[in-house]
């Protein structure tokens, strides 16, 4: 076999094609490796949202808790349903209303949706991850809002102390900052829920009821649920729920990125393929010399592949590693389920870094396969003529 | 009288340049003894790099028998042709042909890559053929960073450091000085006497064809 670092030297020899290849291929293995961060984060942070021992109950055929509509009078009979055993702390359930209102950006123009949760006493009580980091908490039938970490300072009006319009000549006053472990909840306004019901009126409705089941009596809560005509409604895991908010998004993200990585592709391909032959060009005389040596048209064709391989590796790992710098920035975009803006981070996994290199040695192959098979073709009595 | 390593009747190489066939060696016999140190002269296109192509097995005659090494060439696939390179002939070549991003002694590695050595064998067999040549001290130098005669003393150390059974060397002192080229002269003189080497040279210099045991002339593809 010819040796390894025959390629690794003809590499190194010609710096500028090299990074400037490498470049071209690192460019698509970081929009392909951020493109899979981004949908990664979106499920991450909807996930992030959901507790394992948490039932969302919605209406019947509702997608999201912004569609659905439950009167006042179910609330009680989902929460005192014989199958929802009494937790050992905290509140049985919450009931809530969402919904969406249009406020002005800040730092771009325009309005955009963000989302309202009208909460009862008791909702910061049954998510106990939920920590005020600035402020303190809205007060029960107020005009107090708190506002998650992700949203603060992204629309007018939405930073501590400052207030904005909930709905027209209704201002509200922001009292409080929480975080929730980069959650969707930090993407949302917290609202009285009386407050919202009257600003929107959506008197006696909410959309949302969710109930503390531990996972092994999950199933005959939701049977219990489902099954009573008279309440209409649908019980799913909260992990469930969220992974169903934010398959659209994610897999949207996924497809689009994944279509331009492979649009790119096909020129850094073009550009690879461009370079190994001019390389293949210009060392006839050596490939000719290998030949005459005895070298196969195998182990020629190997050679080249290799450093064709190589040559995309170094990209892949520019790429991948330059994706990584994007853990670092927060994106905020419109969530398909709620329609309203969520914060979300690029959230790099194992798999993900591995498929950008992946991805970038599969470009190297076909880039460099043509130009090997031509290497490979190379009469070795070129070496004596040249 | 020692046996012949090469042997060849009757060989005939054709190329076709368009729709004309031009003959390039026309019915050549030849037979080269084991050991000896031989010069093939002759004008430009007379077919000596052609004749030698044959001999080497780069190439096949169109007609004829060939047998260099008990090998029947004529009969052998590609596949098989390349194997028969790296076991029995060493090249040297006008140009040296070193791959110019490896260094001296990686060169010279280079044939013993196909065989079944190990590394650390094949690094004292490549300093060995480099001492041979006289160039050990410079093993780790790049081809950039020797002198022409240098290259080619490298090039000779890559030739016979899998103990070829026949070198072939095409015009090997054609891009040196005089003094350099009488360096490189020397060692093949030595090659045969010393490690009886049987050296094929094509050469176009009288002064380099006077060195080897026996001087061929081929004009319009036939021995004269």
């Amino acid at each position: 076999m010819i040796p390894v670092s025959y390629n690794l030297r003809n590499l190194t020899v010609r710096k500028t094609t090299t990074a400037a290849v490498a470049l071209g291929l690192g460019l698509v293995v970081f929009v392909f490796a951020s493109v899979l961060m981004l949908s990664n984060g979106i499920k991450k942070t909807m996930g992030r949202s959901a507790s394992p021992d948490v039932a969302v109950v919605l209406r019947k055929g509702a997608t999201a808790e912004l569609e659905s509509v439950i009167e006042e009078p179910s609330i009680n009979l989902v929460l005192n349903d014989k199958e929802l055993p009494l937790p050992a702390t905290g509140p049985r359930g919450i009931a809530e209303l969402v919904v969406v209102i249009l406020l002005d950006k800040v730092g771009a123009p325009g309005l955009s949706n963000a989302t309202v949760r009208g909460v009862a006493d008791g909702s910061l009580a049954f998510r106990p991850n939920i920590k005020i980091i600035a402020g303190r908490a809205a007060q029960s039938g107020s005009d107090e809002v708190t506002v998650g970490k992700a949203i603060r300072g992204r629309f007018k009006g939405l930073d501590l102390d400052q207030t904005f319009e909930l709905k027209k000549n209704r201002p509200v006053k922001v009292v409080g900052i929480f975080e929730d472990a980069g959650s969707s909840y930090e993407s949302e306004v917290w609202a009285d829920l009386n407050l919202v019901r009257a600003s929107f009126r959506r008197e006696g409705v909410v959309s949302v009821i969710r109930a503390r089941v531990e996972p092994s009596k999950f199933d005959g809560y939701k049977a219990s649920i489902e099954s009573n005509r008279q309440l209409n409604m649908q019980v799913l895991k909260e992990a469930e729920y969220y992974d169903k908010q934010s398959e659209g998004t994610s897999t949207f993200i996924a497809a689009m990125g994944i279509m331009i990585a492979v649009f790119f592709s096909v020129g850094a391909m073009l550009g690879a393929m461009i370079t190994m032959h001019a390389a293949v060009a210009n060392r006839q005389r050596e490939i000719g010399t290998l030949r005459a040596l005895g070298f196969s048209k195998a182990s020629i064709l190997f050679s080249f592949l290799i450093e064709s391989i190589m040559l995309a590796l170094l990209g892949g790992v520019l790429g991948a590693g330059a994706s990584l710098a994007m853990g670092m920035v927060n994106f905020s975009m419109v969530n398909f389920a709620s329609w309203s803006e969520i914060s979300f981070r690029f959230e790099p996994t194992p798999g993900i870094i591995a498929g950008g290199i992946i991805f970038a040695t599969v470009m190297g192959l076909f880039g460099g396969l043509f130009p090997a098979i031509r290497a490979s073709r190379v009469s070795p009595i070129d070496a004596m003529r040249s | 009288m020692e046996p012949s390593i090469v042997e060849l009747k009757g060989i005939t190489k054709t190329f076709q340049r368009g729709k004309e066939p031009i003959v390039v060696l026309d019915g050549l016999t030849l037979e080269i003894p084991t050991g000896s140190f031989e010069a093939l002269m002759g004008p430009s296109g007379s077919g000596k790099s052609t004749l030698l192509n044959l001999i080497a097995g780069l190439d096949r005659p169109t007609q004829g028998s060939a047998v260099v090494a008990g090998a029947n060439l004529v009969s052998m696939s590609d596949g098989e042709l390349a194997k028969f390179r790296a076991r029995h002939i060493g090249f040297i070549f006008q140009a040296y042909n070193l791959l110019p991003v490896l260094t001296a002694i990686e060169n010279v590695e280079l044939p013993l890559l196909l065989t079944n050595l190990s590394k650390t064998e094949r690094r004292e067999r490549a300093q060995t053929a480099l001492r041979v040549v006289g160039l050990e001290e410079r093993m780790k130098h790049y081809p950039r960073q020797l002198s022409g005669g240098q290259e080619q003393r490298v090039a000779i150390a890559r030739a016979i450091v899998n103990d070829p059974t026949i070198i072939v060397a095409d015009e090997p002192t054609g891009d040196l000085d005089r003094k350099a080229a009488d360096d490189i002269l020397n060692l093949l003189e030595r090659l045969n006497k010393e490690f009886k080497k049987t050296i094929l040279m094509v050469t176009h210099d009288p002064h380099a064809a006077e060195r080897a045991g026996v001087t061929r002339k081929l004009d319009k593809g036939q021995l004269q």
